[in-house]
């Protein structure tokens, strides 16, 4: 630099000397004076070398200034240059995706998030707003675009925004994306520089939340939150109610926030069960009472009220949450259903004194009359006459003791509803009921198969066991079929904790078609013997019944009846 | 055979029967009825202060349950009394009609009561009280 200010000064200096040198010679060949003309030669000379000194001097004062520009130019170069650097490994470290718009151009370059977050390829990423546009959710694009220019317009410096921006799959992701301006000196916007953060999980976080909380705002139950501590002995103090909670309490939230759920209480509730819940929150347990409770305008409700504790994630009780029930109406019913309970008991209990009384009253003169009949017997009539009224006399009076006695036998099983059960070996009540019918089973032969060995013992009451048997077995032989020998097959099965009896014959049956619902109906009789009275079947679903088990009927005219019982055993 | 027993029954009929059974089955040389528990008591009563001491006294008695005045119960809970004691080694059967189960689970509670009998009464079960009282 130095050797061309220099080179300059010179050229400046033999340029001028040769100027002068020129002019001096023309003058000196066509000027008429030329004794003059040396001096005004030298005087040229030293113009010219000292015009050439500060032209030299002023050429360096420039010089240096240059150079003190430069200088600062290139520190701020160095400048720029490290915080490009800065911004590429910044946009290369966040998982923002960074974008640049140049707005005059139109023209937005982004940084790899595009392919890393919503996995567009750099070849499929658009230059211009138009493509940034068309990824964003039609039903948040207008309002999006709308915010974006006007922001633009009032040119404030930042500018953020949340909206749902489509991925390169077509699925749209929620974003939230923040800008700011970049003005020339006019104050125009020239550029724009944004980062958009990729929300989706935050705004599914959100919206669960919201889900969640309206399980708090909507529930028909009352909430309410309680601090984890209480100060005075009483139950913490009320951080938070639900709008169920105010609509049964007539407390509004601002009202009763910071109040202690003591002041629901009143002359009729509770106090064991309020004892109860500070027990309860002294050892930090939950709890559930039922109480009276009182609204803000002192109105008496009945309440279910429970208290939870709530434990951060270090185990230290941080809340509790207490969940309320007006139970008022339920209450009333559990009173109404109580009070038609005892109603029903007495009635119950009235009618049963009243079929002893009227049983008794009926058997009473019964009784007599069979104890004259029995002292008749002893006595020789020589009327024949006589003789014939007093036998009619005497099939009456049996009859009629029979049927007051079946009738009887009905009204003590029904009395009966937790009879005494004990452990009985089937087989052996077999052989007491086969010993029982032993006249009738020697005159008809029947065909019984037995196979009892799955079900050895049953836990049943042995009278009642018995008795039913009895009566099946009775039935069988008395409407056999008169074509064919009676065949009864008896099988008990166990599946489970049930036991299975199943009773078949193949006698005349019953018409269920007809029939289904009386078969075990009182005084139901489906064929006209005459000593079938409609009491057998049942007897037999009363006592099943009475030990909790269960009997069905399976039946076609002509072929047989299937009786199945089924116990618990 | 017995000497002397006792029926109580408001009921005439069953007492007849009573009456016409015992004597046919020679259980008893004499019987005498009451018709309530009240009636019952008052013959205890004066066989208690008589004069002709000793007497003769029911050496059984057939009580019914329900009658009119006092009851079969009642007179059970004044006859087992202290005032009673020379008489208690009776032995009492209940002939009663009744069906009601409470009545079977009373009787247990009175050791007194021999057994308990559904009416009418009979020549067999008078063999069996026979055999029972082991006469």
């Amino acid at each position: 630099m130095k050797s061309k200010r220099k080179q300059i000064t010179l050229i400046y200096i033999v340029i001028s000397l040769f100027m002068a040198i020129l002019c001096h010679k023309f003058l000196v060949y066509y000027a008429l004076k030329t004794e003059l003309f040396y001096y005004s030669f030298v005087k040229d000379i030293f113009f010219i070398l000292f015009t050439g000194v500060i032209f030299n001097y002023i050429l360096s004062k420039n010089e240096s200034r240059n150079v003190s520009i430069l200088k600062k130019m290139q520190f701020t170069n160095e400048e720029i240059k490290e915080s490009n650097e800065k911004y590429d490994i910044v946009s290369k470290a966040t998982s923002d995706t960074i974008w640049d718009w140049r707005i005059q151009e139109d023209y937005i370059t982004w940084n790899r998030g595009i392919e890393n977050v919503f996995g567009y390829k750099q070849q499929d990423v658009g230059m211009t707003s138009k493509w940034w546009f068309d990824k964003i959710h039609p039903e948040d694009s207008i309002r999006m675009s709308v915010k974006l220019y006007s922001f633009i317009e009032q040119k404030t410096e930042k500018w953020q925004d949340q909206y749902r921006f489509r991925c390169a799959d077509g699925t749209y992701k929620y974003v939230l994306d923040r800008g700011f301006l970049l003005k020339d000196e006019n104050g125009k916007a020239v550029r724009m520089i944004g980062a958009i953060q990729d929300i989706s999980k935050q705004k599914a976080e959100e919206q669960r939340l919201k889900l969640l909380e309206t399980v708090i705002t909507q529930s028909k139950d009352s909430i309410l939150i309680t601090e984890a501590n209480s100060i005075d002995g009483k139950i913490p103090r009320i951080v938070y109610v639900n709008p169920a909670f105010s609509k049964m309490s007539g407390y509004e939230s601002d009202e009763i926030l910071g109040q202690s759920p003591n002041v629901f209480k009143g002359p009729n509730s509770d106090s064991e069960a309020l004892k109860k819940v500070l027990k309860a929150i002294r050892e930090e347990k939950e709890c559930l009472i039922e109480t009276i409770s009182y609204s803000k305008d002192k109105k008496e409700y009945w309440v279910r009220f429970s208290m939870i504790p709530i434990f951060n994630s270090e185990g230290v009780l941080s809340h509790w949450i207490s969940i309320q029930q007006d139970i008022t109406e339920e209450k009333k019913l559990e009173t109404e259903k109580e009070h038609l309970i005892r109603e029903l008991t007495q009635n119950n209990k009235d009618l049963k004194q009243f079929s002893y009384i009227t049983s008794h009253n009926l058997r009473a003169p019964l009784s007599n009359l069979m104890g004259l009949l029995n002292l008749i017997e002893d006595i020789s009539i020589e009327n024949p006459e006589l003789e014939e009224i007093l036998s009619g006399f005497y099939k009456s009076t049996n009859l009629l003791n029979e049927t007051i006695n079946d009738l009887v036998k009905v009204i003590i099983i029904k009395d009966n509803p937790s009879i005494q059960k004990e452990m009985v070996t089937l087989s052996e009540v077999f052989e007491n009921v086969f010993g029982q019918l032993s006249f009738q089973i020697e005159i008809h032969k029947p065909i019984i198969k037995l196979k009892l060995d799955k079900v050895p013992l049953l836990n049943t009451n042995k009278a009642y066991i018995e008795s039913i048997l009895l009566n099946l077995l009775t039935n069988s032989i008395k409407y056999k079929s008169e074509n064919r020998k009676l065949k009864i097959s008896i099988t008990a099965e166990q599946i489970d904790q049930r036991v299975f009896l199943t009773f078949t014959d193949n006698g005349i049956g019953i018409d269920l078609e007809r029939n289904a619902d009386k078969v075990f109906g009182l005084y139901q009789r489906f064929h006209n013997y005459p000593d079938s009275k409609g009491l057998g079947l049942y007897l037999v679903k009363s006592q099943v019944e009475t030990m909790g088990g269960t009997i069905s009927v399976e039946s076609e005219v002509n072929k047989g009846t299937s009786f199945i019982i089924t116990f618990k055993n | 055979m017995l000497e002397q027993i006792l029926c109580i029954d408001d009921d005439p009929i069953t007492l007849m029967l009573s009456k016409k059974v015992i004597a046919r089955s020679g259980f008893s040389d004499e019987i005498i009825t009451a018709q309530n528990g009240e009636e019952a008591l008052s013959y205890f009563n004066t066989l208690k202060y008589s004069k002709e001491q000793p007497v003769k006294k029911p050496q059984l008695i057939f009580l019914d349950l329900n009658m009119p005045v006092m009851g079969g119960w009642e007179f059970l809970d004044h006859f087992t009394l202290s005032d009673y004691d020379e008489f208690n080694s009776i032995n009492v059967i209940v002939l009663s009609s009744t069906i009601n189960p409470e009545d079977l689970a009373k009787a247990k509670k009175y050791p007194i009561i021999l057994d308990f009998l559904s009416k009418p009464i009979t020549l067999q079960m008078i063999e069996y009280l026979k055999n029972k009282i082991e006469l």
